[in-house]
Formats: C-alpha cells, sequence, structure tokens
C-alpha cells in the first residue's frame, strides 16, 4: 500500500493562515469551530529573549489511526490505495450520542464537529478529488512559503531527505502519524 | 493572483497560481475575498442620507435621482465657489489600473479641476528621503537579490504579514536556510523577527535615526567606512562626518549617546555596524514603518545614506534603501537612461509653455511649487502649491484660505477612501466633514467615512468587471482581472458611474465612454512590458521574463561618466544642497536625530507616558476586510502592551483597556505581551471607528489617537502619537494570537 501524507516545514511558517483560509473557501466551510487545518501558535519566554513559532495541522492520517480505533460505529476507515483516513458520516453518530470519541483520541485534534445537536464529524481528506486529478491539496498549492507539500511518503522522504530520520513528534511510535515534520530549533 | 470557479454565476471557490514559476500565489487576504464580495453588508444600491452626519441613516433611492443631485451639486459648488472648493479624496481601497480613482479624476479634469492632496501616509518620508539621496525612488533590488547578501539587516519591516510583494518572506526563508545571518531592528517581536531573525534588536520607536547615525560613527571611527566609494559617488561625506563626531554641535553621537536615546546597548549598536560594514556586500532593508513617523525622513536617509558610506549601493547583494522600487513594469519607456544623459532637471525644462493633457488638472496646472519641496528633481510628489497634505485635510476645510491654506473648501468627493478612519485625528476629522456642505462617495461597505456622505453610489468589486493589476513594489508582472460575475445588486463600476455622471455634467464625449476593454487596452498600450494583450487578458496574468535579478544602481557605479545619479550634482547625496537650500531645520541637510513634540521625552510624556504604535496586521489591508469572519478568526481584535506596562496598570491578558489622549479614548482588549518594547502599546491600524454616546471609539480605530500632523517633507505622524492606557473591565476577550 502506498501511504500518502503530509510534508511541513515549521521554520519556513509565517503563521499568515493562508492554508486554512483556503482549505475553508475550497470547501466552503464557514468561520468557528470547524477547521480542518487549524493553525497554532507557540510562544515562549520573556523580553527580549523569546520563541515564537507556528505549527500547521490538518489530519495526519496515521498508519494506526486512534480515531479509526476510537469510533464505535466504524465510520471512520483506513483506504487500501492511499492510506488516507476519511469518515462516513452516514454512519457517524453525531457529536453527542458517543461523546465524540474520535476526537478525544487523536493527539492532533483532526476529527471536527459543528456546534448544534447532532452534528456528525468532518476532517481532513488530503483533498483526495485533487489528487485523483493530479493536483495537490489546497493548503499545499496555497502556502506561499512552500512550508507545505503532499504526496506518497515515500517520495517525500526522497525529496526532502534532511528530516527523514528524526521525526520526534509525540505519539509518533504509536500512530505513526504520516506526517514529515522538520520542527523549529531554538 | 486568483482564480475565481464560477457556477451560475456565482463564485463557489477559488485557486491561486498553480503554474509556470515563479508562481504569484495569493495571500489569506485575498483567499478570503470571497466573503467580501458576498458580505451580507455589501451596499446594494444608491443611497440618500436622512439622519445626521455620521449618524448612518440613509433612504434607498434611484441611480437617476442619485446622479442628478450629485451632478447638480457639483454644478452650483464650481458656479458659486470655483473648482478649487471641491476636494477630491483618493485612496487605494478599490483600485486597479483602470478602476477606482482614476475614472474621477479623468472626469473631474475635465470638469475644470478640483484641490487634491499631496503625501501617501505609507510612505511620503521614505520618498522624500529618496528623492534627496538619490534622486529617484527606483531604488531597491530584486527579493531574489537577497540571497546574493552575506549580511541582512530588516529594519521596521514585517512583510510576514504585509507581503509587500509575493516572495519578499519566501526569500528572506531562503536567505536563512543558505546560513545568512539576519538581524531585525523593530519595537516588536513580530513574525518576520520570530520566523527569520538570527538576532532582534528591540528598540524604542522613533529613536531609529539616532542608531543608524551611532552606526555611522562607529563604522567611520574605526576605518571601516569604503572611502572610494565615498569618494567616487557621494557628496558631502565631511559634513556629515562633521556632524556624527559632534565638531557641528558638540555631541558626538556615539553608541553610549544612542544608548541613552534607543535603549539599545552601545554594544549591540557598534556590533551590528561591524558586522554590516565588513561582512559585504550587506543588505540593509529598511522598512517604511519607522519614516512614517513625525521626523521619518531621517531615518530613511539615514539608512540611505549607511548604505552608500559601505559602498552597498549598486552591487549584487547589497541594497540602497530608499523607496524601495525595484523592477518596475509600471513604465512606460524603455529601461534605463540613455548613455550620456543628463539628469532632467525641472527648473530647466519649466521655460517650455504646456500644454493642458486628459491627465492634468487643471487647478494644478502650472501652479508655482510648495514651500519645502524637492521641485528640481524630476518625479517624487507633485511639488505644486494648490495641494493641501493629506494630513491637514480637516484643518484646511475647517481654516480655509484664511488658516493658509489654498482654497476654501465646500464639498467632499471621496473615492475608494476610508479616510476619516485611515488619517489622523478621527475627531477633528468628524467635525471637518461635518461643516462641508456636500459629499459624495464611492463605497462597496458602509464605513466610518461613508456615514458622513450625503450621497452613496454602491460600487461593484473587482470580481465584477475587467481591470489589470499592476504589481506593487518591484515584481516583474502584471493581473489582467477577468471579469468573474455580473455586479451585485444595484452596484456599478467607477466607469460606469462617471461616464452617467459625466453625461449630467456636459462633458464628453470622450475616453470615459469607451469600453472598459478598448480603455485598458489604451492605457495598457505604452506600458513596455505589456507585449500581447489579448494572451494576457486570455491567460489572467503577464510574467516577464528577467535575465538577472534586478539591482538599482548599477549602471551607475559601472559606469558614472556616463551614468550620473539622477541628483542635481549627480551623486549620491549625503549632504543635499537642495535641502540646504531649505534652511529648515526639521529637514537638514544631513540625516539627524530629531526629537518633537509626541516623542518619548516631550513634556506631554509626563501625562501620557507610553508611545502608540499603529501598524499593520493579518487580517486587514488598512481599512478594508474589515468583518470578513475566515480573516477574524485569524488573529484577535487587540492592543499589544508588555507585561510589565500591564501590570503596573493592574492589566490582564483579555481585559477591556481605554487607550486615551487629548485626542481621544478608544477601548479595546489587551494582549499582553513578551513580545512588545516596554514603555510601548501597538494598535493595529484599520479597525472600523465606532463612538458610543460618549464619543469613546469603541470600534478601536488607531486614528483616534494620532496627530494630524506632518514633517515638513511630508512624514506622517502615524507611529509618532503618546498616549496613557488604563483598565476599564476584567476579563473581556478571550485573546491567544
Amino acid at each position: 500500500m502506498t501511504q500518502y501524507g503530509f510534508y511541513f516545514d515549521q521554520n519556513r511558517c509565517i503563521g499568515c493562515h493562508t492554508c486554512s483560509v483556503a482549505c475553508k473557501d475550497w470547501y466552503d466551510i464557514p468561520a468557528g469551530l470547524i477547521n480542518w487545518r487549524r493553525v497554532e501558535l507557540v510562544e515562549r519566554g520573556t523580553f527580549p529573549d523569546l520563541f515564537v513559532a507556528y505549527t500547521s495541522t490538518a489530519c495526519n492520517h496515521c498508519g494506526i489511526p486512534p480515531c479509526m480505533k476510537a469510533c464505535p460505529e466504524k465510520a471512520i476507515s483506513k483506504r487500501e490505495s492511499d492510506g488516507i483516513v476519511v469518515v462516513d458520516r452516514e454512519k457517524c453518530l453525531g457529536n453527542k450520542e458517543c461523546n465524540m470519541r474520535c476526537l478525544n483520541a487523536c493527539p492532533w485534534k483532526a476529527p471536527q464537529f459543528g456546534p448544534e445537536e447532532g452534528a456528525k464529524m468532518q476532517k481532513c481528506n488530503l483533498c483526495l478529488e485533487r489528487l485523483e486529478q493530479g493536483k495537490a491539496p489546497i493548503c499545499v498549492e496555497a502556502c506561499p512559503m512552500y512550508a507545505l507539500d503532499a504526496g506518497p511518503l515515500e517520495l517525500l522522504r526522497e525529496k526532502y531527505r534532511d528530516i527523514s530520520k528524526g521525526i520526534d513528534i509525540p505519539g509518533f511510535k504509536k500512530f505513526y502519524p504520516s506526517l514529515l515534520l522538520k520542527k523549529k530549533q531554538k | 493572483m486568483l482564480k475565481a470557479h464560477v457556477k451560475n454565476g456565482k463564485i463557489i471557490r477559488f485557486e491561486t497560481d498553480n503554474g509556470e514559476e515563479p508562481q504569484i500565489r495569493a495571500c489569506m487576504r485575498g483567499r478570503a475575498y470571497r466573503q467580501r464580495v458576498y458580505s451580507k453588508d455589501r451596499l446594494r444600491y444608491p443611497l440618500r442620507r436622512i439622519g445626521k452626519r455620521g449618524e448612518g441613516k440613509f433612504e434607498r433611492i434611484s441611480w437617476e435621482d442619485a446622479l442628478n443631485e450629485v451632478a447638480a451639486r457639483l454644478i452650483e459648488t464650481k458656479e458659486k465657489y470655483g473648482n478649487p472648493s471641491i476636494l477630491l479624496v483618493l485612496g487605494a481601497g478599490n483600485q486597479g489600473m483602470l478602476h477606482g480613482p482614476a475614472p474621477v479624476v479623468i472626469l473631474l479634469n475635465q470638469f475644470g479641476g478640483y484641490t487634491r492632496f499631496w503625501g501617501a501616509p505609507s510612505y511620503e518620508g521614505a520618498l522624500f528621503a529618496s528623492m534627496a539621496t538619490y534622486g529617484t525612488i527606483k531604488t531597491g533590488s530584486a527579493r531574489e537579490d537577497l540571497l546574493n547578501s552575506k549580511f541582512i539587516i530588516i529594519w521596521g519591516m514585517n512583510p510576514a504579514n504585509t507581503i509587500q510583494d509575493p516572495g519578499t518572506s519566501l526569500m528572506m526563508a531562503r536567505a536563512r536556510e543558505k546560513g545568512i545571518k539576519i538581524v531585525v531592528v523593530d519595537p516588536i517581536y513580530t513574525d518576520t523577527a520570530a520566523v527569520f531573525a538570527d538576532q532582534w534588536i528591540p528598540i524604542r520607536p522613533g529613536t531609529d535615526t539616532a542608531m543608524l547615525n551611532a552606526m555611522a560613527n562607529v563604522i567611520i571611527t574605526e576605518n571601516i567606512h569604503d572611502r572610494g566609494f565615498i569618494e567616487k559617488y557621494t557628496v558631502g561625506y565631511d559634513k556629515y562626518k562633521d556632524y556624527l563626531l559632534g565638531i557641528e554641535d558638540g555631541t558626538p553621537k556615539t553608541p553610549e549617546w544612542a544608548e541613552k536615546i534607543t535603549t539599545v546597548p552601545a554594544k549591540v549598536i557598534s556590533n551590528l555596524a561591524r558586522d554590516y560594514a565588513t561582512n559585504k556586500p550587506s543588505a540593509l532593508l529598511a522598512g517604511w514603518g519607522p519614516a512614517r513617523t513625525a521626523r521619518g525622513e531621517q531615518y530613511s536617509r539615514a539608512a540611505n545614506v549607511l548604505t552608500a558610506i559601505t559602498g552597498n549601493v549598486g552591487v549584487n547583494g547589497g541594497y540602497a534603501c530608499g523607496f524601495m522600487r525595484a523592477y518596475s513594469s509600471r513604465e512606460t519607456i524603455l529601461p534605463g537612461k540613455k548613455k550620456g544623459e543628463k539628469p532632467q532637471i525641472l527648473e530647466k525644462k519649466k521655460q517650455a509653455p504646456k500644454k493642458l493633457r486628459p491627465q492634468d488638472n487643471p487647478v494644478d496646472f502650472n501652479a508655482p511649487p510648495r514651500e519645502n519641496t524637492l521641485y528640481k528633481l524630476s518625479g517624487g510628489t507633485n511639488p505644486v502649491n494648490t495641494r493641501i497634505h493629506n494630513s491637514k485635510f480637516y484643518d484646511a476645510i475647517l481654516k480655509g484660505r484664511s488658516g493658509g491654506y489654498p482654497a476654501d473648501i465646500k464639498m467632499a468627493y471621496i473615492v475608494a477612501s476610508g479616510f476619516l478612519n485611515q488619517q489622523a485625528n478621527v475627531n477633528y476629522g468628524i467635525k471637518a466633514l461635518k461643516s462641508l456642505d456636500f459629499i459624495v462617495i464611492h463605497e462597496q461597505f458602509m464605513t466610518p467615512t461613508a456615514k458622513f456622505a450625503d450621497i452613496v453610489f454602491p460600487i461593484n468589486t473587482f470580481m465584477e468587471r475587467d481591470d489589470i493589476a499592476v504589481p506593487w513594489l518591484g515584481s516583474p508582472y502584471y493581473i489582467y482581472l477577468n471579469k468573474a460575475i455580473d455586479s451585485l445588486y444595484e452596484s456599478k463600476s467607477d466607469l460606469e458611474v462617471c461616464r452617467m455622471l459625466g453625461k449630467k455634467l456636459g462633458i464628453g464625449p470622450g475616453m470615459l465612454d469607451l469600453d472598459e476593454k478598448q480603455i485598458l487596452r489604451i492605457f495598457a498600450q505604452p506600458r513596455k512590458d505589456i507585449k500581447n494583450f489579448n494572451k494576457m487578458k486570455r491567460d489572467g496574468y503577464t510574467k516577464i521574463k528577467v535575465d538577472e535579478p534586478f539591482v538599482a544602481f548599477k549602471e551607475e557605479i559601472n559606469d558614472p561618466e556616463n551614468y550620473p545619479f539622477p541628483t542635481l550634482s549627480g551623486k549620491i547625496e549625503i549632504y543635499c544642497e537642495h535641502l540646504a537650500e531649505m534652511n529648515n531645520p526639521l529637514i537638514p541637510p544631513v540625516p539627524k536625530y530629531l526629537s518633537h513634540d509626541e516623542h518619548y521625552d516631550s513634556p506631554k510624556a509626563k501625562e501620557y507616558p507610553l508611545q502608540l504604535l499603529t501598524v499593520h496586521n493579518k487580517r486587514r489591508t488598512h481599512s478594508s476586510l474589515e468583518s470578513i469572519p475566515w480573516l477574524e478568526e485569524i488573529e484577535a481584535h487587540a492592543a499589544l502592551i508588555n507585561s510589565i506596562d500591564a501590570k503596573a496598570r493592574g492589566i490582564r491578558n483579555g481585559d477591556l483597556i481605554d487607550i486615551f489622549n487629548d485626542r481621544g479614548r478608544i477601548r479595546i482588549p489587551a494582549r499582553v505581551t513578551e513580545r512588545i518594547i516596554p514603555g510601548v502599546t501597538c494598535v493595529y491600524q484599520g479597525a472600523w471607528y465606532d463612538p458610543d454616546e460618549n464619543g469613546v471609539d469603541l470600534g478601536g480605530c488607531a486614528n483616534t489617537l494620532t496627530k494630524d500632523d506632518h514633517s515638513p517633507g511630508g512624514a506622517f505622524y502615524h507611529n509618532s502619537a503618546l498616549v496613557q492606557v488604563e483598565l476599564f473591565e476584567k476579563q473581556h476577550a478571550e485573546v491567544s494570537k
């Protein structure tokens, strides 16, 4: 099986949110609770010795997805062909019924629920329709810093050799997130 | 670049440039544009004011009625008071090569003219300094050329948020990845500092010139200046040296002297000076923010001169500062000067009688130069004395000729401008706008400015018409904006409005009556880089192939005999004779650190001890894109305040605070942060003015607090205002970014 995933270079991320805004525009998701891609700010230190970085995270389409295991209805599955983790919204019980077990199981908070009662899970599907058309995911194509990439993990590892070894993402060994992360060092 | 996907006449989503490199990728504000086009707040119909000015009460009227009323008022004002009594206020809020101000300018020129402004708040200080030093604004280099530098200083510039041409941030990232050391000098630990800088040097606002002077002092006294370059290409070095060494005024501009002013340790200043002068080629990118201060020209002049005394002008990897226009696809002539051509000196040219052209404003035509202008130089700001400085509109409206202004203003015609919100001193502006006989505005939203209009014309967006987007500072491309959808509601383009209004005024037929594509063809025709209009329209862009990255002044440096600098001396003017002739101590012939009435050391600072910055943020472009939900959620609406200043006032993150001075008071959530130098608070400019019954601005408009004044060279006060801060209400908002 080919496993598709993301590449993210934290050293390049300027926190502009172009990725997340482009995602919302493409999938017509209003501002608010649902964020398939999230840009988070990390700030540490005291004036003038500071560390500031941004992290852009979507769904990591894990090798062993904790959300899949947590779902009582088997609504979440992993595609044979590309390893993309998808949700069958017909099967999903909604936010109240199972208390969003998938979201609670995910270290990256990828599963998203709207505020309304019974809202069903939705999340990043790696723009699989765009991938099928030979296009990059909308966030990747949007990033003005070329800090994001996506594709078969093997190819990404080949392309970004400098980070192929040291993946120090929490939960990596448990879930095998399909993410190549180039972390910002102080 | 945006590519709109349209279904059943409606834009459903955007993509950006995914074609040939370099791609022109849209920023977050562009990606959110669909929410602007389809905002529930879009103006739908022509409106006539029925409430008081500023109250926001309007009635829907027909286009016919709206046009008749505006035409009648224009004719009446012209007949009673003359054309100079019509004030034309132009902005860039909704502007392409054709739409926005251009058709109104064409129309009103034909109508006999109007009083206009001089001075752009964004960059007037930097522009003046660029002209005084180099005689031109074309002083920048292509962003790619940063990769040829050995050392980079980014001073008062935050492209991570402001963009300043696509590729700017990307090239800074690549320079860092290449191992080039980058230092950021800024009162704020900006995203630019956070992502690109090896070292951040926080500096007290408005003291940049002191630090640059001290750096020059170190470079000269340690003999690491470029003597050969100075001799060959500059004039007036010795006079600047006399100022730096204290021979002129008894005060040597040492790093220790500058430390007291800037709060930057003397050792840090010396080291930066040494690194900059000895790791050549080195690039100093002096942004416009610090030039947007009461004596902003001096900062920009000092930066320009520093690049010259270290020989970093006209070489790959160096940078000349100045206005920083690089490759200019705006140019209508062939690039470069002809060999041996002497710079044009306007004084001599003026002898020949001129003929009024359609682009000339009859009110300005043949008017003599203003005081304190570089009128002998070609380019820069139009120097005629019929114009009013942008920051002095309100004073001019209220005082007129008896106050020393060139006209008695009776009506205002406003296009693509939220100027009440974006010009300094909103409360004074309200008095002025209330005093006018008539105001008409072209707008898309009911802005704080539009609320004062008598007639509001609803204007469409660039998705609803054809236009050409001209790149900003120096990128080699044009974007053709093909119309994607029909105009929404009853909105019309600026061209359509002016065409209809022209008929009512008895003007025409003329250029405005042509089809918009025909006009665009005429506008594009003299542009040297638009070689195939049809292809550009079909592709939606034209990318200009350049052999090597543009670097300003290469010819002047490589062949000075045949390519003099376009200054009066033909050289880089460290000492500027043209400035000396003005004999004005606020714009001296060599760059000097000067204090002023809104500075940290002025007597006013006892009452208002904090310095206010009014910089750009991520979620707006000036006052445009306010209330766009996708953008609102990326950054909190809040003022930055250092934890030390917050603690002293009992303020915690998310509390509601009042920021005030003798010009006004705003109420805004506090973002308590380590990312700003103590003694300074920052209110992002552009939030919409929204007063309560006591006149407290609950919208948090920065210009409720800024001073409506300018330096003689034109620099604005937007980053020079003293304020006090106090707690209003605890735990008001969640402020996390």
